[in-house]
């Protein structure tokens, strides 16, 4: 059995990369993200935005684009971040480090589901929610998370938000990989879901902002073994880019191969 | 949907109360507080008492030194227990069908505190310092790495629900069929930021903490490992239910009126189809401050009355953060595999009897005290984290 959703919209903001045409045109012509920049916060209530990080601001403008209004507070949420708010916990490590005191609202938002959390206040969320990390296979991980919540709650759509932003200097050195700010977000259903359910889903099949509609098609997603010999490609973007990348492209099937296993996503028509 | 069993079938855990089932089982049941001990080093000029682990810990092997932190060698402390159960089930299933899901709110914080120290001296890396210690994904990545596993692995870190969600994402592994076995449970260790964070927010005890008491101040800090061998088979004892929720309310205080823990506990009765009579034991998240124990009690009371048997084990052991949901789940275990005929002994609500007159009443378990629960008995355990993020577990007996 190969575990499955339908994608009803994917959604994804980078500095510069702000609506489908912008995406449609990176993924005819991919290249490395951008390091920095952040979205207006103008689409959060204004009593949140001056704790939002870069991070937390790019990861809800994705999750607010791919999840039709009607539907955010009815959605199970995945947040998947490699890095989360480590930037933020680091520069409380070192006020540990030099003994200096914390700031109690500061400590409170390094927890790695503060961008689950914004969003569940932002949106009026009070539905399971998890955040997650997984060095190098972060992306597959956050999928297979989701397909977790719809394996609980079938009759639910998941959010599923995958995003980072460059680890600050003092570690970045020891991290190999494309450092740039993104997020990518994908509405999901069961795969056994009607392809027809209700008002809502209807909604969230018309795109807006930087989403594109995803139409319902069913995606696979299996691991499966992977040779260990062969070395492991390194890409100038993040697996999540290049995700969308495929999604774009209209290509059938996607193979990344992980720390430890290849994980295919193989898309059926809608 | 009848789902097929979800089996809880080897457990290692340690805590400040030892290492190993029968260690902890002992003085978890005596109510031993005795177990707690003072640190001086985790904030600066404050005696803090905490649950440290205060034996030494299993070494990382070399060939993982980017792994080689206190969080990960807490992580094999508990893993070396049932580490034959799980070389049989890689044997029986193939590396690439076995899992790892682990919880935690700190990663290898602690070790990194001393590298951030050591560059601002520097203004070098510490040669023995590898990011993999620090980030949340390194403490599932590690286990993969000891292993040899090749199935999926990940770490959940919902702050103090961590632990309770990596059993429930486990339990969906196994029904999706992507493993066929997984390596579940939670790890948190000692650090000064989370000792500085919550001492910054006011939220820990002066003395040992002393949850649902009128005196309650704040919580005990702790650290642990609590990891199971989650598999299909029928086994003694399974994970029936899961419920969660979110509370759309505050970063770090839980909404006043429990909505957030009721929700929880009561799509966790519905996904284990047991009435709320049926719970025999609930093992509280009691983290003794003043918002928690207000809102949890407001929640328990308004799901089960008066009438089921509970306790915080948090005295004894501290709050683990990330690892307590995993460690309270294990307790829960424990108390199902400790059954005694037709009854099963609770651990005890270690506190000072001092009822908090605003707080509807509840059943806390006294020293000594057994519940009548003829086999199959069900019971429950809440976890409730940073930014309302709230996970209930129900285990049982199998039937």
């Amino acid at each position: 059995m190969t575990p499955a959703a339908r994608v009803l919209r994917v959604a994804a903001w980078a500095p510069g990369l702000e609506d489908e045409a912008a995406w449609r045109a990176w993924a005819a012509a991919p290249a490395p993200l951008a390091r920095e920049g952040v979205p207006d916060a103008t689409f959060l209530p204004a009593m949140l935005r001056r704790r939002c990080t870069p991070l937390t601001r790019i990861m809800l403008r994705a999750a607010y684009d791919a999840c039709p209004e009607a539907l955010r507070a009815d959605v199970r949420t995945v947040f998947a971040s490699r890095h989360g708010s480590i930037n933020e916990s680091i520069e409380l490590i070192e006020n540990v480090a030099r003994g200096l005191p914390l700031s109690p609202a500061k400590f409170s938002h390094t927890v790695h589901n503060a961008q689950a959390a914004l969003y569940s206040i932002a949106a009026g969320n009070r539905r399971a929610s998890s955040s997650l990390a997984a060095q190098d296979d972060t992306l597959a991980a956050g999928w297979l998370e989701a397909l977790t919540h719809l394996e609980r709650e079938p009759e639910r759509s998941v959010l599923l938000v995958v995003g980072d932003v460059p680890l600050a200097p003092t570690f970045a050195p020891l991290v190999d990989e494309p450092a740039a700010s993104y997020a990518v977000a994908w509405l999901l259903v069961a795969a056994e879901a009607a392809r027809e359910t209700g008002e809502p889903a209807r909604d969230a099949r018309r795109a807006s902002g930087g989403a594109s509609a995803g139409s319902g098609a069913r995606v696979e997603l299996a691991f499966e073994p992977r040779d260990p010999d062969a070395a492991r490609p390194r890409r100038a973007w993040a697996d999540a880019a290049e995700h969308l990348r495929w999604w774009l492209a209209g290509e059938p099937e996607l193979a990344l191969p992980g720390v430890r296993q290849l994980v295919r996503w193989r898309r059926a028509a809608a | 949907m009848a789902r097929r069993p979800c089996s809880l079938s080897a457990l290692g855990l340690v805590s400040c109360l030892g290492a190993g089932p029968a260690e902890t089982w002992r003085r978890l049941v005596a109510g031993d507080a005795s177990r707690l001990s003072e640190r001086t080093d985790l904030a600066p000029g404050r005696r803090l008492l905490v649950g440290a682990v205060r034996e030494p810990l299993p070494e990382v092997p070399a060939r993982l030194a980017r792994y080689a932190c206190r969080n990960n060698a807490l992580t094999l402390a508990a893993l070396s227990q049932i580490e034959e159960p799980v070389r049989a089930a890689l044997a029986r299933f193939g590396a690439h069908r076995v899992g790892v899901v682990i919880g935690t709110s700190t990663s290898g914080v602690g070790d990194a505190e001393a590298a951030i120290a050591h560059h601002l001296r520097t203004q070098a890396l510490s040669p023995t310092f590898f990011y993999d210690q620090l980030e949340f994904g390194g403490a599932a990545g590690f286990v993969a790495a000891l292993l040899g596993l090749e199935g999926p692995a990940y770490t959940l870190s919902t702050a103090c629900s961590s632990g309770a969600r990596a059993l429930a994402s486990a339990r969906s592994l196994l029904a999706l069929g992507v493993c066929d076995a997984v390596v579940a449970g939670a790890t948190d260790s000692l650090c000064g930021l989370t000792a500085g964070g919550f001492g910054a927010l006011q939220a820990v005890a002066e003395g040992i903490t002393n949850p649902m008491s009128a005196n309650r101040s704040g919580i005990t800090l702790g650290e642990a490992s609590a990891l199971f061998l989650v598999t299909r088979e029928p086994g003694a004892i399974e994970l029936l239910g899961v419920g969660e929720s979110s509370e759309a309310h505050h970063m770090s205080a839980p909404d006043p009126d429990g909505r957030g823990a009721r929700d929880a506990m009561e799509a966790a009765l519905r996904d284990a189809g047991c009435a709320p009579e049926a719970i025999a034991y609930l093992n509280l998240h009691g983290t003794g401050t003043p918002l928690n124990d207000a809102m949890e009690s407001v929640a328990v009371a308004g799901v089960f009355g008066e009438r089921v048997p509970c306790s915080s084990t948090k005295p004894l052991v501290g709050h683990t953060l990330g690892a307590a949901g995993a460690l309270e789940a294990a307790f829960c275990w424990l108390v199902l595999q400790g059954r005694d005929g037709e009854e099963l002994l609770l651990p005890p609500h270690a506190w000072d009897g001092a009822a908090d007159p605003a707080l509807p009443p509840l059943r806390l378990a006294a020293k000594g005290e057994r519940a009548r629960a003829p086999a199959p008995a069900r019971v429950m355990t809440n976890s409730f984290g940073f930014g309302g993020n709230n996970c209930t577990l129900v285990l049982g007996e199998a039937a």
